[in-house]
């Protein structure tokens, strides 16, 4: 009985106008937006790809360690393609140094040709379904239960020996599996044009999370039409269902992501938190200040200058710099010399011992920094972007959006986790330098006796997450959309079998 | 006709569609004024704050000496927000709120003798979002309501005003009377005019009474004038979308079917053409690369320096020396300056290029209208920049008829001893003062309101055609 149903209700809607329509309209926006995100994406692959060379090309100029400006840069996520999330806006480029633990707030990015063109939002894929899959699935519900009613059909099909249920899954089903077949087509297709361009090479990895992101479309379709079929089933008319559905559908996709965001965005940066935490902070910079100059002033070299009065060619400068609001404290002292003249030899040595000692109470005391900066950090910037978040999250659109950022590895997470893989990378180098005996070097500071060797330190890599940990990030929103599911069909449910024919 | 359109209007009236239109029009609009009413106090606070910082800046300079005037330039320049920013965000966070009117690009020493480089006007990119983590979205400004929301509604509420009429078989009862189709089509369409514009200007008014009645934000005259021009704007837009929704709504069968082809072509209009459009558009001929460009300039600035330097070397006297020197620094700031508006020339006719070509949608269309009166958007920035550069040329010369009207200098621009060492009083020197300016406005969008009004035409024409042509 339920094939038959199903049979019957699949023909009626694949034999639509409505549906030819809209698998056309899907196909070539997808077709159109994949190829411009593609050439998009490569666009920023390339200026990566640029970024790394200079960087690299920067450090070996450098004559010295203290002027050595090591980078970690961030490669563009492939997946931003179907979800651009934050990949494109945050920070792609930051310095690993001793003097700071490097974090987002510290990151910049690589220089863009025209800034003016970011004024232009882009279209990612998963916008287009946010979109149109969404109105697809409120045009097909809207006369699934209405339409019967007024034809009287429903009347006939009960008189039968057909369940309430029966009928509601049938309908369910037929639709869903109509449904599907534009989403997964755009997904081959975007699929298709992926592996077609030279630069894009997907591992079996990314196909999984691509099964993921198509999971999760296909929840959020399931979402809308459910939405569309309670209103049909409550509302018993089909125009009156049809307008209640545009208008809940114009609410839930344009306007309230929009209206919500900007009425919480009242809330700023607690100011509070902020300078306490700064405080703290310069606390710790001032005990580091004064061991500094105990150091200066009991060592066997006399006078507290803190180059020597070493002079030659090249630069010399020293002092703290901060950075309020993104609690940002350092010591810089840079002395880079080219040449060297004969009668500061005899200072040298001193020299050494001060930088060597400098290195390592720079290297903790921005340790302990960052043990008060951290959590600081946390409650200024990602604390508020959690709360709105969650208030996006009370929309299907917004969960929908957060479960394919984290199967596509572009949400806040997924570029945190570059920040980690680069504090972990500046513990490498620091390491290094270490067990170099950098710090203590004569090159640290004057290029006149060898060069810094920087063939031999460690490279930096990224590796993006495990497709385990993208899904144990997606699942919970992947969840709720689920569960959002089932509570919408048992309530059509209850609804229709409490409805008289 | 104006019985078919009262008819029409009463039906509206009653309707679903009209009570929740009305409920979505209100929450939008109430949203808009009471964000603009936290916003705009604290980006006017910020802007007299910048100019504050501006003015401290250029004081001690004028007080020191013409040379340090001369040398350090203005300082930043920063662009006057407008009121009506609430109509029209305009992609401001991309867009930069202030030029670089002189920051210290290098300092030499030639033999002993320091040299420090002069002023050049320079555009800085707007600092962007790097450390904000928040979501993204998109502003609930005039532009979003009126230009998304607004145009859905209007098709909400044509979709089926002559498809299902023939469904019910009225139609043709309503012909066999001695009406004119015309007629019928004229009615319909005030009808659905009204009965959209009733909640929309009710809206406004609502929006805009919050906000005048507010003491932070202030309309004067020509703010009310150019609210006028937006509001009439909206209203063409929307009868727009009505006979567009009157066109198919001829031509199609089935109420159903018509409301399908309408969204579809909604969405691809309003929803995708603009950005893909652009982004396709920003494709072709980018400019000179981030990393090119500043590698360029620093190749330039070597080769000009080791040319003169050597002359300087080479030259005995001291005057001559210092001419030499001087005219190094002054061709420096020459060259680097023309690099610099080379680079912004580049992005700006590539954004350009991308705006002509979106203007297919008329969603597009109506939000470079809303921008270009509202004083805010792209067309501000070029005509901000456009203030900025007369004021260079003015503090310039000012420079040099404060030089030359003093005898005792040597009138050596570009060194502090060839130039005129008497302090100069703060009054005097040219102060910025960013300006909006409707007339130029109304220049530059003329072409986007044919555009607008072409298209309505196109439509309605398309409309009364199909609906003669119909059979009934």
């Amino acid at each position: 009985m339920l094939t038959t149903l199903i049979h019957r209700e699949l023909l009626d809607n694949l034999m639509t106008f409505r549906f030819a329509a809209a698998v056309l309209i899907i196909l070539f926006l997808m077709v159109t937006n994949t190829a411009v995100l593609i050439k998009d994406y490569e666009r920023r692959l390339a200026g990566y790809n640029d970024a790394v060379k200079m960087h690299q090309r920067q450090l070996y100029e450098k004559k010295t360690y203290s002027a050595g400006e090591v980078y970690a840069d961030r490669p563009p996520n492939l997946l931003s393609i179907f979800n651009v999330g934050f990949d494109k806006r945050l920070g792609n480029q930051v310095e690993v140094s001793h003097r700071y633990v490097p974090s987002l707030w510290d990151a910049n990015i690589h220089e863009s040709d025209n800034p003016f063109l970011d004024m232009f939002a882009s279209t990612d894929i998963v916008f287009i379904f946010e979109v149109i899959l969404s109105l697809l699935a409120l045009i097909f519900a809207y006369d699934a239960l209405a339409g019967e009613y007024e034809r009287g059909t429903l009347r006939l099909v009960l008189t039968n020996s057909v369940r309430h249920g029966h009928i509601l899954l049938a309908k369910y089903i037929s639709a869903m599996l109509c449904l599907l077949v534009p989403l997964l087509l755009s997904f081959l297709l975007a699929v298709i044009l992926l592996t077609n361009s030279a630069s894009i090479i997907l591992n079996t990895h990314d196909f999984l999370r691509i099964g993921g992101l198509i999971f999760a479309s296909a929840a959020y379709l399931s979402v809308f039409y459910l939405i569309g079929m309670l209103i049909s089933a409550a509302m018993r008319r089909a125009s009156t269902a049809l307008m209640l559905s545009m208008f809940i559908w114009g609410f839930l996709v344009l306007v309230y992501p929009n209206v919500i965001l900007a009425v919480t965005r009242r809330l700023e940066a607690p100011q509070a938190r902020t300078t306490s935490a700064f405080n703290q902070i310069e606390q710790i910079w001032e005990e580091f200040e004064r061991k500094r100059k105990h150091f200066l002033a009991t060592d066997a070299f006399p006078g507290e200058e803190w180059h020597f009065s070493v002079i030659g060619g090249g630069s010399l400068y020293a002092g703290l710099s901060d950075d309020l609001g993104r609690l940002w404290y350092i010591y810089e002292s840079h002395m880079h010399f080219e040449t060297l003249g004969d009668e500061h030899e005899s200072k040298i040595p001193y020299a050494q011992n001060y930088f060597r000692f400098l290195g390592r109470l720079v290297t903790d005391t921005a340790d302990r920094t960052w043990l008060i900066r951290k959590p600081a950090l946390e409650s200024v910037y990602i604390h508020p972007s959690n709360v709105e978040k969650a208030w996006l999250k009370l929309s299907p659109v917004g969960l929908y959006d957060s479960t394919t950022q984290a199967w596509a590895g572009t949400d806040i997470l997924g570029v945190r986790d570059f920040f980690e893989a680069a504090r972990q990378y500046r513990h490498q180098v620091i390491g290094y330098f270490y067990d170099k005996d950098v710090f203590g070097s004569r090159a640290w500071f004057s290029a006149d006796k060898g060069a810094p060797d920087w063939g031999s330190l460690p490279q930096f890599s990224f590796q993006r997450v495990e497709i385990n940990i993208n899904a144990k990030r997606a699942l919970p929103d992947l969840c709720l959309l689920l569960m959002i599911n089932v509570v919408l069909f048992i309530v059509i449910f209850l609804i229709f079998i409490k409805s008289e024919v | 006709m104006w019985h078919i359109a009262k008819r029409e209007l009463y039906d509206n009236l009653n309707s679903l569609r009209f009570a929740l239109a009305t409920v979505l029009l209100f929450g939008l609009m109430i949203t808009n004024a009471v964000v603009h009413l936290w916003k705009h106090p604290e980006r006017v606070q910020e802007y007299r704050y910048g100019v504050a910082e501006y003015q401290n800046r250029l004081k001690p300079h004028a007080e020191d000496s013409l040379y340090k005037l001369a040398q350090q330039g203005p300082g930043e320049l920063l662009k006057k927000p407008s009121p009506l920013h609430f109509c029209a965000e305009g992609g401001e966070p991309f867009l930069s709120d202030s030029a670089e009117g002189g920051y210290h690009r290098w300092g030499s020493r030639w033999w002993g003798y320091t040299l420090e480089s002069f002023w050049i006007l320079a555009y800085s990119s707007a600092t962007a979002s790097v450390r904000n983590v928040r979501p993204d979205v998109t502003k609930v400004d005039w532009g979003f309501i009126i230009g998304y929301i607004l145009s859905l509604i209007a098709l909400l509420f044509t979709f089926d005003s002559i498809s299902s009429e023939r469904e019910q078989g009225t139609l043709r009862l309503m012909l066999a009377n001695s009406i004119s189709r015309h007629t019928v089509l004229t009615g319909k369409f005030l009808g659905a005019l009204m009965s959209v514009s009733i909640p929309f200007t009710v809206s406004v008014l609502m929006n805009l009474f919050l906000i005048s009645t507010s003491s932070d934000v202030h309309l004067n005259a020509e703010m009310w004038s150019r609210l006028g021009v937006i509001c009439s704007i909206a209203y063409l837009y929307i009868c727009l979308f009505l006979a567009l929704g009157l066109l198919v709504s001829a031509r199609v069968q089935r109420s159903a079917v018509s409301l399908v082809i309408l969204l579809l072509v909604w969405i691809v209009f309003v929803v995708f053409m603009p950005n893909t459009l652009a982004s396709i558009a920003g494709e072709y001929t980018s400019p000179k690369s981030a990393l090119g460009f500043n590698e360029h300039s620093w190749q330039l600035r070597d080769e000009l320096q080791s040319e003169y330097r050597h002359r300087y070397g080479a030259s005995e006297d001291p005057t001559k020396k210092l001419q030499v020197a001087g005219e190094y620094v002054t061709k420096d700031a020459e060259q680097q300056e023309r690099l610099h508006e080379e680079r912004l020339n580049q992005q700006i006719s590539q954004v350009n290029r991308a705006r002509t070509i979106t203007r297919l949608s008329p969603v597009t269309i109506v939000q470079h209208l809303f921008e270009s009166f509202a004083g805010t958007g792209f067309e501000r920035h070029l005509q901000f920049l456009e203030n900025v550069k007369i004021y260079a040329r003015e503090y310039r010369e000012f420079v040099l008829d404060t030089d030359r009207s003093d005898p005792e200098s040597l009138h050596i621009i570009g060194v502090r001893e060839g130039m005129s060492q008497k302090s100069v009083s703060p009054e005097a020197v040219p102060k910025f003062e960013d300006t909006l300016n409707l007339s130029k406005d109304f220049n530059t969008s003329a072409m986007d309101l044919l555009l607008l009004t072409l298209f309505f035409i196109i439509l309605l024409s398309g409309a009364y055609l199909a609906f003669v042509r119909v059979e009934v």
